[in-house]
């Protein structure tokens, strides 16, 4: 009988997007990204709600308790890319009651954002046997947004005033190579979403996300093709 | 070109504006800007335009120099690139057709830093994507923004028929509808700097 395997022959067909680093700088601009269908997904169950039935007046409390001990909070998210119908996708998980999310969550006091970040993506995005055995690659920060006060809108700026703002949240790009299996806790969808879907839908996404377009405008998105090779 | 992810910003009050000769827009409609988009699209192909973010600070926040012409259509210094032509070049040649004195030794030693943001042009037509759209091989326009870094002092020479502004971010930020979603979108691509912002 023997089984069915399947080898991945990676045949590299680049499909870059028109050429726009033709004479400028010279950093790591390049980013290259895999199809969807190259990618396992998978699920965990559900961790324990830490504040499930939480008032947002407790909320608030609970955050002005934390800022009077640690200082403002630093939350740090994952921009992660895949390919598909030749147009790059970002990966957003999406929670029961419909919000968006970049993966990713607040830093513990004196965590680097890297570290912070590696951990956050394992929590949410790996096995809970994985054991940090997936390494993420951080890329770098392609934006940030501080809310001036607890629990009000965020901006692309810091407040004017001078005084700290209670919340920042970085946007990092993290680089995925070919394969990957993605595990998420069942109480999330992992979801790809197209940046042309993103684009200026500030309703549907929120200001961060639906931002994100503009952010990785500057980059050159090379789309790596795979050919699957069936070998019986 | 200047890699570096601090920008100093100096205060809007440490540079001081003269004027020169006008320099007119070359089309004087939308249409007539697109038609000759279109002429030069068919002899040299896609057009290659470069924009400057000068950046100053006021009142501790940073603010960007944007050039008004009449009295509401605001844009970035810059413009099209020669066949050809480096991205850098150009945009100093840019810089210094709109903002410079003609006299030689009153030349700015324009500081170009890190390109934030890129706008594709699919068709003949006003609107622009931070993305090539799916199915779009060939666009018309590719437009580049980059950061300029300002040195401490400066002077600029505006010309007469334009006005030269300095707005604050939060004054841009989501504000499309009077300026337009490449520059109402700034602020966001400026994020990820380190402003230090230096008072006299």
């Amino acid at each position: 009988m023997g089984n069915r395997r399947f080898h991945l022959l990676v045949l590299l067909f680049s499909d870059q997007m028109p050429m726009i680093n033709g004479n400028s700088d010279g950093c790591d601009t390049v980013v290259d990204i895999y199809p969807l269908s190259s990618y396992f997904f998978g699920s965990k169950p559900a961790a324990a709600a830490a504040f499930k039935d939480e008032s947002l007046a407790d909320r608030v409390l609970r955050l002005k308790s934390n800022y009077n001990a640690y200082g403002m909070r630093t939350c740090v998210e994952a921009v992660i890319l895949v390919e598909l119908f030749k147009h790059p996708h970002l990966l957003l998980l999406q929670s029961k009651n419909c919000i968006y999310r970049l993966p990713g969550g607040r830093l513990r006091p004196g965590e680097s954002d890297v570290n912070g970040l590696k951990r956050k993506l394992s929590s949410k995005l790996s096995a809970d046997d994985d054991n940090y055995r997936t390494d993420w690659e951080v890329s770098e920060c392609i934006g940030t947004w501080w809310k001036f006060d607890f629990e009000t809108l965020p901006y692309p700026y810091l407040p004017s005033s001078g005084k700290t703002p209670k919340e920042c949240t970085k946007l990092y790009l993290v680089k995925l190579p070919l394969n990957r299996d993605f595990i998420v806790p069942k109480n999330f969808k992992l979801l790809a979403v197209p940046m042309c879907q993103l684009h200026e839908n500030c309703k549907t996404y929120g200001s961060i996300i639906a931002g994100i377009p503009q952010l990785l405008s500057r980059f050159s998105i090379n789309m790596v093709f795979v050919s699957k090779h069936k070998l019986d | 070109m200047v890699n570096s992810s601090v920008v100093n910003t100096y205060p809007l009050s440490n540079y001081s504006f003269g004027t020169k000769e006008p320099k007119m827009e070359k089309d004087t409609s939308v249409a007539d800007r697109l038609a000759r988009m279109k002429l030069n699209y068919m002899k040299e192909g896609m057009r290659t335009s470069v924009e400057a973010i000068l950046l100053v600070q006021e009142h501790n926040h940073p603010h960007i120099l944007l050039l008004q012409i009449g009295n509401t259509f605001c844009k970035l210094p810059g413009g099209r690139l020669k066949p050809g032509e480096n991205e850098v070049e150009g945009l100093k040649r840019k810089l210094s057709s709109k903002l410079a004195a003609n006299s030689p030794n009153m030349q700015p030693n324009w500081q170009i830093g890190e390109c934030v943001a890129v706008w594709w042009r699919p068709n003949f037509e006003t609107i622009m994507y931070p993305y090539c759209p799916p199915h779009i091989s060939k666009p018309k326009e590719c437009k580049k923004l980059y950061v300029v870094h300002l040195s401490e002092r400066e002077y600029f020479a505006v010309p007469k028929n334009l006005k030269l502004l300095a707005v604050p971010l939060f004054e841009l930020y989501d504000n499309v509808q009077r300026y337009g979603p490449v520059i109402s979108t700034i602020p966001q691509q400026l994020s990820r700097f380190q402003f230090n912002m230096i008072s006299s």
